[in-house]
């Protein structure tokens, strides 16, 4: 028996009522099955579509396996997530919500720092005073390769952090960081500040589809229902 | 790819057993350094390539650990650890796996786990005379291999770096550009800009300052340090109040410095765009020099001999070929440089490659300065080659 169409929607936060409150707009509600901290639940009038609730890293990870039809997920975690994102998945429609920029953000004290080719600079100097690389915490490890690649800034080295990013340079476990953030509040309460050209990623919640989903009729016409159905909502 | 088949592994080892002959002849001591090193050494020393293509873990204990992604490093880890770090020159062979993961997918001809031979000569004093003799190994290797139709490709750098320390420009121009030596593109950008006119540029730390900019470094940093303390920002980040104030300073004294004349700018292009055999190369930048008038002739004597003892040691010198450019994007190389090369329908494939690094078995713990040249040869490309499996 071929598996259900599987749509993957956020497991919490704000992620999550944005995205049921989508559907609910388009006229498409979304109920949970159990009780209410169900992970599973069906859309009223699709019947062949199973709705499961993940973590937003965890729908990205599985729209890249394909091992989901669609899901909402975080835009920046789909690019740090699937290098090869063409090849894998296609972002369908874009959300609205969950908006948030991938940062890349100096300690306030730096004063001499404004661009992106001024921390290649001091990256240089730093090494020849410290005989180390500038360190970058962040969890967008791809995402910051490419966008320092990009930059043409090569003194430096990434030490992956798994929250709490912001707090890395204050705590001495690295000298710059690489975040996302809404407003800048958490990066300026934490004496950090964004560099001039430091704009990594422009992300906000997305649809994406996976390669089940593309490669195969049945879900594609499935897929493009729902994707009709929001449509007027996005 | 689960393994190598028989044959192939047979085929290998007959061509390392050739390989090592001529270098344990030649009076190179055979050593095998460990394949786990410390992840750190290769992140803080390498280029973007090798970093981003190496495989790092974390042990159980907590240590970053990664597979070695070429045997350099591992050679001159070996070197300090034992403690022959005193005067005199030391020569090590190797042979054994490297590492590097392959972006567009992994195949025989660009496999992510993969034999290098090689060797490392440390403490010569006479660089020339080293230079000619691993270069004229590494040719001489390739060549018992059973390999013809190689192309070989020189480079210096150390003449590179002798011209723009023979141009007048503030200092922290010469680092720039020499930083961006790696990038063409971003070479050619820097060298637009510095001869263009600095003064309109605007600078955070003119507005943080209030204008307040003193030439001297002490003061700045006394100021600055006020500043801090009154806007409650602390200082995190590793760098000292010292540092960011040196920094200032220069960045100030840049303002008002005069912008690289054209005609400069034109020198060093013209020096980056020289190409050909060696013998051309270097009149074409003497000419360059003399029209300049700037005194580079121990630098260009030192090609010059450097090229009279590739000759002799029997390298067929008119049939290399010179680029001012070639400079590999290893980063710890810092004088000549070369690369064997075999043409295929996908291009030129690097076969082997080597040069001087001056300054990387200090940077890693050496009690004082060592001279250093070597080279690695791809052992699986070479053979390719051989049986034109190209």
């Amino acid at each position: 028996m071929r598996a259900p169409f599987s749509l993957a929607l956020p497991s919490k936060g704000r992620l999550m009522e944005d995205a049921i409150e989508l559907f609910s707009a388009a006229g498409m509600p979304i109920s949970k099955l159990g009780d209410d901290r169900g992970y599973r639940g069906i859309i009223a009038g699709m019947n062949d579509v199973e709705v499961t609730f993940l973590s937003a890293t965890e729908i990205a990870y599985r729209l890249r396996e394909g091992s989901i039809d669609m899901g909402i997920t975080g835009e920046d975690l789909l690019r740090e997530h699937i290098p090869d994102l063409q090849e894998r998945a296609e972002i369908s429609a874009r959300l609205g919500f969950g908006g948030a920029d991938v940062v890349c953000a100096v300690p306030e004290c730096w004063i001499d720092v404004s661009t992106m080719s001024d921390l290649d600079e001091v990256s240089m100097h730093f090494y020849e005073t410290h005989q180390r690389r500038l360190r970058v915490a962040t969890k967008y490890v791809n995402v910051t390769r490419g966008f320092f690649a990009d930059c043409g800034v090569r003194g430096y080295r990434i030490v992956e952090s798994l929250g709490a990013t912001e707090g890395a340079p204050a705590a001495g476990a690295a000298e710059i960081i690489v975040d996302i953030t809404s407003t800048g509040d958490t990066l300026r309460a934490n004496h950090l500040r964004i560099l001039d050209d430091g704009l990594v990623l422009r992300s906000e919640a997305v649809l994406a589809r996976s390669r089940l989903a593309l490669d195969d009729t049945d879900r594609l016409h499935i897929s493009d229902l729902i994707l009709d159905g929001l449509r007027d909502t996005i | 790819m689960s393994g190598k088949a028989t044959d192939l592994r047979a085929a290998l080892d007959a061509q390392a057993d050739t390989i090592l002959g001529l270098f344990a002849d030649s009076g190179y001591e055979y050593i095998e350094p460990e394949i786990l090193q410390p992840a750190d050494i290769f992140l803080d020393r390498s280029g973007e390539d090798i970093r981003t293509r190496t495989y790092v873990f974390t042990d159980p204990a907590g240590a970053e650990l990664c597979l070695r992604p070429d045997l350099t490093v591992p050679t001159c880890r070996y070197h300090v650890e034992h403690g022959q770090t005193g005067p005199g020159t030391v020569r090590y062979s190797y042979s054994g796996p490297a590492f590097r993961f392959q972006p567009g997918g992994h195949d025989e001809l660009r496999p992510r786990e993969f034999d290098q031979i090689g060797i490392e000569y440390f403490g010569a004093e006479d660089s020339e005379t080293a230079e000619a003799e691993v270069i004229s190994l590494a040719v001489e290797a390739v060549r018992r291999a059973g390999l013809d139709g190689f192309q070989v490709k020189i480079g210096d750098l150390g003449l590179f770096n002798r011209l723009l320390d023979g141009i007048d420009m503030p200092e922290r121009w010469r680092k720039r550009l020499r930083h961006d030596f790696w990038r063409p593109q971003a070479f050619h950008e820097t060298l637009a800009r510095l001869s263009e006119d600095p003064a309109a540029r605007v600078d955070r730390e003119l507005d943080f300052m209030g204008g307040a900019l003193s030439d001297r470094v002490d003061e700045t940093a006394a100021t600055l340090d006020q500043l801090l303390t009154l806007r409650a920002i602390p200082l995190v980040g590793g760098r000292s109040v010292q540092d960011i104030a040196e920094r200032i300073c220069e960045k100030a004294a840049d303002r008002s410095a005069p912008p690289l004349p054209q005609q400069t700018a034109r020198l060093i292009q013209d020096y980056i765009s020289v190409t050909g055999r060696p013998r051309d190369a270097l009149h074409r930048i003497m000419n360059l020099i003399v029209a300049a008038e700037l005194d580079l002739s121990t630098s260009l004597a030192a090609f010059a001999r450097r090229i009279t003892l590739m000759q002799d040691s029997g390298i067929a010198v008119d049939s290399c070929r010179f680029l001012s450019e070639f400079g590999r994007n290893l980063e710890y190389y810092t004088g000549f440089v070369f690369q064997i090369e075999y043409d295929t329908p996908a291009g030129p494939m690097p076969i082997a490659g080597g040069g001087r690094y001056d300054t990387l078995l200090s940077d890693i713990g050496a009690d004082r300065p060592t001279p250093a040249v070597g080279c690695a040869i791809h052992t699986e490309r070479l053979l390719a080659a051989v049986n034109g499996d190209y």
